[in-house]
């Protein structure tokens, strides 16, 4: 008996401190924003999914750049995953829907573009490492200092062949119609161009245009329907054979999603827009097996940062600082 | 068959010229007392310390001692490897366990007063094997070249470098440069693999040669009653294999479920990174906190090392014959005193750094 109990007593002890021992340290660490992407048997089938009450949110402020400066916004993300699938799904306030992308109107005598860009968000994970990624975020590989000699062709881009991310980018007017997300990454910035290269397949846009650039080239299909928010998909167009069909105030999509394949085609969408905000669900294998994205497994944690467009390009975003991710 | 793999292994033996040597264990015998549950904790010290030489030369045939593919080659051997992940987590949990074991060890040969004559240099090679332990742990955190390690490095250098006289010689002697870079990990890493492992075996040996010569201590209801004796060969090594087999399968376990951390990639640009002091430097860290500027040394080196003294030179501080606790009162409220001290700046320390306790 007492040897039982001595036994028992030192294990039960031993085993108490290592619990001790593993929180104490597990929770030593920078002030990063961690999102636990949680467990699930059944995978949510879109932004409204009950199923995503098992994540816990999280939100996540963004600081406005250029034509944003000293604006901020936020964005509540909730992470979850099963045994080979990971899904994430993004809400965010915006007064208004922008899924223009420039596109063509009539006035009655010529076409032209309208102003307006699209809503956007992107995010970036590390697929080799990406050095200091994980205390810098996006800094480190999304802005050439000015005066840089590719700032033009491309401000994107990681210092060296090793560091390699997978860029992950939701565009609301050319890739959500077709149900997708851009699936680029990141590699060595050269001097001629920007290190933002697309996945292996096909995939990203068709531009509507003519040859002279003039008047947009395609219409819709016989037969066919409009896509989501009324955009003309790459798939569905008959080329303009009488521009006198066109009444003034006729709109034609300019930027038209293909339908994306191989290795292009892994990050999947469904979202919505209503009452003045998106809820977009963006997901993916977790090991696709392909070398441009990122593999994930729940045993590690993973840096990763975003940036929201709202209605704007490239230069105009909302960043956030860099994140981990981590699997419970 | 029995008779016949004896019969081989004797012949494998004698082929090798080892069966003198095998001759002379199965002859060495211990006192009965020696399997007890109440010395569990010197066992365990062993074991684990073995853990860690064998899961630590495991993590070597994959361990990239630079800066620039240190952190991925442990993420790769963790996150890459079959069983990576278990390997470095029985490395991570042993230390931790096997400082807390020692600690346990060193508590009961105080409680005992197992220190006492003939046994004083039993204590003393206990001791400095104790104090040795961290010295692994620091050199090891800098190894993954994740934030934590980095930061807590140039804390501890920062801290060594407060020494009078000897700190910037120590400081720059371990970092080979003015920042610590590729000459630091290799020199921590050399000292980590190399000259720590042979300095503690040789210590571990030490203390062997002195517990087998001067005997391990009585107990304190029977101490000239004649006990019965034991094999060394096989009972105590049975017992060694037993505790061995426990502690992995439990390790690896909690390896699995919980993984060693790994925190990210060291960038020593950026100085916003504050280290959080591990459970077992807390109290040092909270004695560096009350004593600041000019007194930073007795906080950093007069009270640790007047403690250490004072606990080499117990054997000659406590010199009566008595054994039990209850006879050595000064010594034991002393003893409390000191205990009490140590979790209390341990759960300041704690509180302070990573916020009240739950």
């Amino acid at each position: 008996m007492g040897k039982r109990f001595m036994l028992l007593s030192i294990t039960t002890a031993l085993l108490t401190f290592t619990v001790l021992v593993f929180i104490s340290t597990h929770e030593a660490g920078a002030a990063k924003q961690t999102l636990v992407v949680s467990k699930t048997q059944t995978p949510p089938a879109d932004p409204d999914d009950p199923v995503w009450g098992k994540a816990k949110a999280l939100a996540i402020p963004f600081e406005g750049k250029e034509r944003f400066a000293e604006k901020k916004a936020s964005v509540t993300t909730r992470a979850l995953y099963t045994s080979d699938e990971i899904f994430f799904l993004f809400v965010w306030s915006d007064p208004t829907l922008s899924v223009t992308k420039d596109a063509w109107l009539y006035d009655g005598k010529n076409w032209s573009h309208q102003g307006g860009n699209e809503d956007r968000i992107s995010l970036l994970f590390e697929i080799d490492r990406i050095d200091k990624f994980a205390t810098k975020g996006c800094a480190i590989v999304c802005h050439v200092p000015p005066g840089a000699p590719n700032a033009k062709e491309g401000k994107f881009g990681t210092v060296s062949d090793a560091e390699r991310g997978d860029l992950w980018h939701w565009k609301a007017a050319r890739s959500d119609p077709v149900g997708f997300a851009d699936d680029t990454w990141l590699t060595k910035i050269s001097e001629k161009k920007g290190g933002r290269k697309s996945d292996a397949g096909e995939g990203g846009d068709l531009k509507n245009m003519t040859e002279d650039k003039a008047k947009p080239k395609y219409t819709l299909a016989p037969g066919k329907k409009l896509g989501k928010h009324d955009i003309l998909l790459a798939s569905d167009i008959a080329e303009i054979t009488d521009y006198a069909a066109f009444q003034a105030g006729d709109i034609l999509t300019y930027r038209m999603p293909n339908m994306p394949a191989g290795s292009r085609a892994d990050i999947r969408s469904v979202s919505s827009y209503a009452n003045g905000e998106w809820r977009v669900m963006l997901y993916r294998k977790l090991d696709t097996g392909n070398e441009d994205d990122v593999a994930f497994n729940p045993k590690k944690k993973y840096n990763f940062a975003m940036a929201l467009f709202d209605d704007s390009g490239d230069e105009n975003s909302y960043d956030s600082d860099v994140l981990t991710l981590i699997f419970k | 068959m029995a008779g016949k793999r004896g019969g081989s292994s004797k012949k494998l033996l004698h082929a090798l010229d080892l069966d003198g040597i095998a001759s002379t264990l199965r002859n060495v015998s211990l006192p009965g007392k020696a399997l007890t549950w109440s010395r569990f904790c010197g066992a365990l010290s062993l074991v684990l310390t073995v853990q860690l030489f064998i899961s630590g030369a495991a993590m070597c045939l994959y361990y990239s001692p630079a800066p620039g593919t240190a952190y991925d080659s442990v993420d790769f051997a963790m996150f890459s490897l079959p069983f990576g992940s278990i390997v470095r987590g029985i490395h991570y949990y042993s230390w931790n366990l096997l400082l807390a074991v020692l600690g346990l060890h060193l508590a009961r040969a105080f409680i005992i007063g197992a220190y006492k004559r003939p046994r004083e240099p039993v204590w003393i090679s206990g001791i400095i094997i104790l104090l040795v332990i961290p010295l692994f742990i620091i050199t090891g955190d800098l190894l993954p070249w994740d934030q934590k390690g980095y930061w807590s490095t140039q804390v501890r250098l920062s801290i060594i470098s407060s020494v009078p006289v000897a700190g910037d010689f120590i400081t720059r002697a371990l970092r080979g440069s003015s920042m610590t870079g590729i000459v630091a990990l290799t020199r921590f890493y050399v000292l980590h693999i190399l000259f720590l492992p042979l300095l503690l075996s040789c210590l571990i040996a030490v203390h062997f040669h002195f517990l087998a010569r001067r005997g391990i201590a009585p107990s304190l209801k029977n101490s000239n009653s004649e006990v019965s004796r034991v094999p060394f060969l096989p009972d105590m090594v049975n017992r060694w294999l037993f505790l061995f087999l426990i502690t992995t399968v439990i390790l690896a376990a909690i390896s699995w479920y919980w993984p060693a951390p790994l925190g990210d990639p060291a960038d020593p640009t950026d100085s916003s990174y504050v280290p959080k002091p591990e459970w077992w430097v807390l109290f040092l860290n909270q004695l560096v906190t009350i004593f600041k500027g000019p007194l930073m040394i007795v906080g950093s080196m007069i009270i640790p090392g007047g403690v250490i003294i004072a606990i080499i030179a117990l054997p000659w501080i406590d010199r009566t014959p008595d054994r039990h606790p209850m006879r050595r009162k000064g010594v034991m409220i002393v003893g409390a005193i000191f205990i009490m001290l140590f979790f209390l700046l341990s759960i300041v320390g704690y509180m302070e750094h990573h916020g009240p306790l739950h």
